[in-house]
């Protein structure tokens, strides 16, 4: 996978830059607005994470103009401007995902991978199955080994988000953004309590647990640790 | 905390409306005794000309009496007689038994015949009599004077006085008129400077409103008449000029340093997640990066919630407004704490119509929502309720959230929605940030609401009544005052 990053701080971006190597990606930099729109118009990038404030054209520019060229890349805005409305202001230019500055390098990563396999995954499914948890998405029904289990609407919700993205690391932000529609960080792991009632639905009575915690990164359904 | 000074336009419109009045009133009453003390006067000089005229009368005629007897007095009647046509003197000379001798008039006038034959001193009398004018009967008014002559012999000697009455009645219907006009002149002129004064308060008012809703380049508007609302309204924007000055430096200061202290924060995020990755590390170095990476999330959450709220108190419009529906939000946000609330021994309810929309910011009313939902979980002891409402009402939609627990003390309050104010005892202090219900008042401020704090008995009851939609300035700032 090739990562076109566009950040003028020369110092995150080499950090950025090594992590994301070190996780298998192919990264190339970009130091300011120009060159990154260049390189993102000429190459051919899987994704693009761009920072918001850049010399001569920031993120949000660069995006509208990749778009008016016919470009669909995948963007990946990242900004210190942490408001509600800056997130969803680069939200509606067109960025398919925003992350505030600071953020998690964990949270970067589960962002990215879930951009990447977006376009890869079928949209029209009616059931999901991993090993032996089945989902219902137009019954909204849940079985485990044959049995149903009772699960709340919003359960549900958390489930098919989860199992839609089976064996990817998704974060607690992600969830509140997918299911409660909330872009900000409430002080307290609420999203926590969520994900035991669902672990102790679908997995209770079960040796082999599929939804698990990934420590200070967040949770992924899968088979198998 | 915010308080309302929105002046209620009814109350002043009808208290200059009253002072008018009252003007109106004195004027009137004061024009009128003037006036009425004219006409009296007026009446009185023309009754006194008369009875002059008739006096002086009898005695030309008691001399002629004296010098000629009756027969002069006769004569000089009936050289008198036209004067009825030209003066409208009245003169009639009648024996004792009231038989007309000589005079203008044809019969001694029936209603004045003195009783007993005798009378008072030079009394007047007043009596019509009938006089043929351009083939018509018409009758005037008479007053006359009696006089018993020495021989038993009766003179009457009077004046027409219509033409006083005339005079009297037409001075009468003038005054009245003037009373009328001066009252009606006085009011009108007392409503016109009511309603000026009124209307120019009120844009003052209303220009104070949009100013307190954040947009501080709003002025008071002079409109170059030099009076005294000038005078003020020049006061008031130099201060207002000061007061911009010093919030635009120190928002700019507060962003600057806000901004300036990210870029290090993210560094230092990175570096230490750095260290994390690198191989080979002891186990104690692991617990030492976590909880510092914990602390620097805090760190981060509690500056990006002062950004926020300097955001939502400097900006005096939303955003993004759109249509919100506060009790689908509500729901979704009681559905999110629900759980964790249950955990924590806590029994949260959602009491809300079916829809209850407004116009506003879903992120920051969510955000809001959450503040009074987590200070509850932080305060409230396991085993108590936390209830949450939504209604409709004819204003917009009433948000309130209620708990049992340890409440916030009268003389709290206020200071309770300042940030880094930490109320209650030790332990509750320690438990937050101090700024959530900060957040959620300058949200609700941004909403053109305001939050309240009261007493559930026991607990604490938040409370906010949100507008349907949060009042926008008009161009120009300019009150449009109809």
């Amino acid at each position: 996978m090739h990562l076109l990053l566009i950040e003028d701080d020369a110092e995150a971006a080499r950090f950025l830059a090594k992590g994301l190597r070190e996780s298998g990606y192919v990264v190339d930099i970009a130091s300011d607005g120009r060159e990154g729109l260049f390189r993102a118009t000429e190459g051919l990038y899987d994704l693009i994470i761009a920072d918001r404030q850049l010399p001569h054209f920031d993120g949000l520019s660069i995006v509208a103009m990749l778009r008016k060229n016919g470009k669909h890349t995948p963007v990946l805005i990242l900004s210190a401007l942490g408001s509600v409305d800056d997130r969803i202001e680069g939200l509606r230019a067109g960025g398919d995902d925003y992350l505030a500055k600071p953020f998690a390098f964990g949270e970067l990563l589960a962002r990215i991978e879930a951009l990447l396999r977006r376009g890869s995954q079928p949209e029209v499914t009616t059931r999901i199955r991993i090993a032996d948890l089945e989902l219902d998405l137009l019954g909204r029904k849940v079985t485990r080994a044959g049995s149903q289990i009772d699960v709340t609407a919003k359960e549900f919700q958390l489930l098919e988000f989860l199992a839609r993205r089976v064996g990817q690391l998704v974060t607690r932000t992600m969830l509140l953004e997918a299911v409660w529609d909330l872009h900000f960080d409430p002080q307290t792991n609420v999203i926590d309590v969520h994900i035991s009632r669902l672990r102790a639905a679908i997995d209770k009575g079960f040796d082999r647990p599929l939804l698990h915690t990934v420590r200070g990164a967040g949770y992924v359904l899968r088979d198998g640790d | 905390m915010a308080t309302d000074v929105r002046l209620p336009g009814g109350t002043l419109r009808l208290s200059s409306a009253r002072l008018a009045l009252l003007y109106a009133a004195l004027v009137t009453i004061f024009t009128s005794s003037v006036l009425l003390a004219v006409y009296l006067l007026t009446r009185n000089a023309l009754e006194r000309e008369i009875s002059a005229v008739v006096r002086a009368e009898v005695e030309d005629l008691s001399d002629d009496l004296r010098l000629g007897g009756i027969a002069q007095v006769a004569a000089t009647l009936r050289l008198r007689a036209d004067s009825w046509g030209r003066t409208g003197a009245v003169f009639l000379l009648a024996d004792p038994e009231f038989r007309p001798v000589a005079g203008n008039l044809t019969a001694w006038p029936r209603d004045v015949v003195p009783v007993g034959r005798s009378l008072p001193e030079s009394a007047m009398v007043e009596f019509e009599i009938a006089a043929h004018e351009r083939g018509e009967s018409v009758l005037h008014p008479v007053e006359a004077r009696i006089e018993h002559l020495a021989n038993g012999y009766w003179l009457l000697v009077g004046a027409d006085t219509s033409e006083r009455l005339n005079v009297l009645r037409r001075f009468g219907l003038a005054t009245a008129w003037g009373i009328a006009l001066t009252a009606l002149c006085v009011w009108l002129l007392g409503a016109a400077y009511a309603r000026r004064t009124a209307r120019r308060v009120r844009a003052y008012a209303t220009t104070c409103e949009t100013i307190m809703r954040g947009d501080l380049t709003q002025r008071l508007a002079v409109d170059g008449s030099h009076d005294e609302f000038d005078a003020l309204a020049v006061a008031v924007n130099a201060m207002l000029d000061r007061i911009e000055h010093q919030t635009t430096t120190l928002r700019t200061a507060f962003d600057s340093i806000a901004h300036d202290l990210r870029t290090p924060l993210y560094r230092m995020r990175m570096r230490l997640e750095e260290a994390q990755l690198r191989e080979g590390l002891p186990p104690e170095a692991h617990e030492l990066i976590a909880p510092a990476l914990h602390e620097l999330d805090r760190v981060q959450r509690t500056l990006a919630t002062l950004l926020e709220i300097a955001r939502a108190e400097a900006s005096g419009v939303t955003t993004h407004g759109e249509q919100v529906d506060l009790a689908a939000l509500a729901a979704n946000m009681v559905e999110l704490y629900a759980p964790g609330m249950l955990a924590a021994g806590l029994h949260v309810s959602l009491d809300a119509p079916e829809a209850a929309h407004l116009t506003g910011n879903r992120q920051l009313l969510a955000q809001m929502v959450t503040n009074l939902l987590e200070n509850a979980l932080k305060y409230v002891p396991a085993g108590g309720r936390v209830q949450v409402s939504v209604r409709n009402t004819p204003g917009g939609v009433s948000l309130r959230v209620a708990d049992n627990g340890p409440g916030i003390a009268a003389a709290e309050r206020a200071a309770a929605l300042r940030p880094f104010v930490r109320v209650g005892d030790a332990a509750a202090r320690a438990a937050g940030s101090g700024l959530g219900l900060s957040l959620a008042a300058a949200v609700a401020r941004l909403h053109g609401a305001e939050l309240k704090l009261g007493d559930n008995g026991p607990g604490l009851v938040v409370h906010c009544e949100l507008p349907a939609a949060a009042r926008r300035e008009s161009p120009g700032g300019v009150a449009q005052v109809g």
